[in-house]
């Protein structure tokens, strides 16, 4: 148990924060994709686990550092939001009514995601660059003659 | 070889220890999104708390009990995951290891000059 494994657990945070940032950008992209019969692109979020995370009910059991939680992207779901509906008659996409279902993504959350996900992903490259510089440090232990 | 001087036993138990704490700050901020997480520290519980019974450290023998003194990864008081704080916990742990580093060098330094009877710098 050193140093080193640090850099996995923070690789593994930035590739979290990267699955989180194609997702919400794949949101926003898709934010006026609609198909035939109300079909419309469904927003998606990730869901993050760690194997300890879930093991870690167990309260006030002393945690190893071998077996500290690297996170994970367990799966990538379809948010439950409502869709918008808007009036466009001469859209291909649209009801017997003129009505055409868009995706229920909001602008404003997304940007909220975005902002999210790189303090995220920074605060994991900041510990990875930490990790580095004492690591660095350490290896120069005792060069001063 | 490190063990064979009281100071640098202490002292690389402590680098153990910052050594542990920047693991669980660096796992801490890779989980802030992580479902069911529950934010981890690193604590020296019942060793230290027997030793402060005792008081304070006066002689080698008793302040090299210290250096027995096992850290243990516990969760925290507070479960969620706060990116600010626990960047500001991992500066100050990178400052206090690379006082330990300075402290090792200067008692390497010590052996070194004594290992050549004083002879040069």
């Amino acid at each position: 148990m050193g140093l080193f494994s640090i850099f996995e657990i923070s690789s593994a945070g930035m590739d979290v924060q990267q699955a989180r940032l194609e997702v919400a950008a794949s949101n926003i992209a898709n934010a006026r994709t609609t198909g035939p019969d109300g079909l419309a692109y469904k927003p998606l979020a990730v869901v993050v686990r760690s194997a300890i995370a879930d093991a870690q009910t167990a309260a006030g059991t002393p945690i190893t550092a071998g077996q500290l939680p690297r996170p994970a992207v367990a799966e990538v779901v379809e948010q439950d939001v409502v869709p918008k509906l808007v009036y466009d008659p001469g859209h291909p996409d649209a009801d017997a009514r003129g009505m055409v279902t868009l995706p229920g993504v909001d602008p404003v959350t997304s940007m909220l995601d975005l902002i999210s996900i790189s303090r995220g992903y920074e605060a994991n490259l900041r510990a990875f660059d930490v990790t580095r510089s004492l690591l660095q440090r350490t290896l120069e232990l005792g060069r001063g003659r | 070889m490190l063990n064979a001087d009281p100071v640098l036993a202490l002292l690389s138990r402590a680098l153990d220890a910052a050594t542990l704490r920047q693991t669980v700050h660096a796992t801490n901020v890779a989980n802030a999104d992580t479902e069911g997480y529950r934010r981890l520290e690193v604590i020296f519980s019942a060793e230290i708390q027997r030793l402060n019974a005792e008081g304070p450290a006066l002689d080698s023998s008793q302040a090299l009990q210290w250096a027995q003194a096992e850290p243990e990864i516990v969760e925290s008081a507070e479960s969620k995951v706060r990116l600010d704080q626990e960047m500001a916990q991992m500066a100050e742990n990178a400052v206090r290891y690379q006082a330990l580093l300075g402290a090792i060098e200067r008692t390497l330094g010590t052996l070194r000059f004594a290992a050549k009877e004083g002879r040069e710098g």
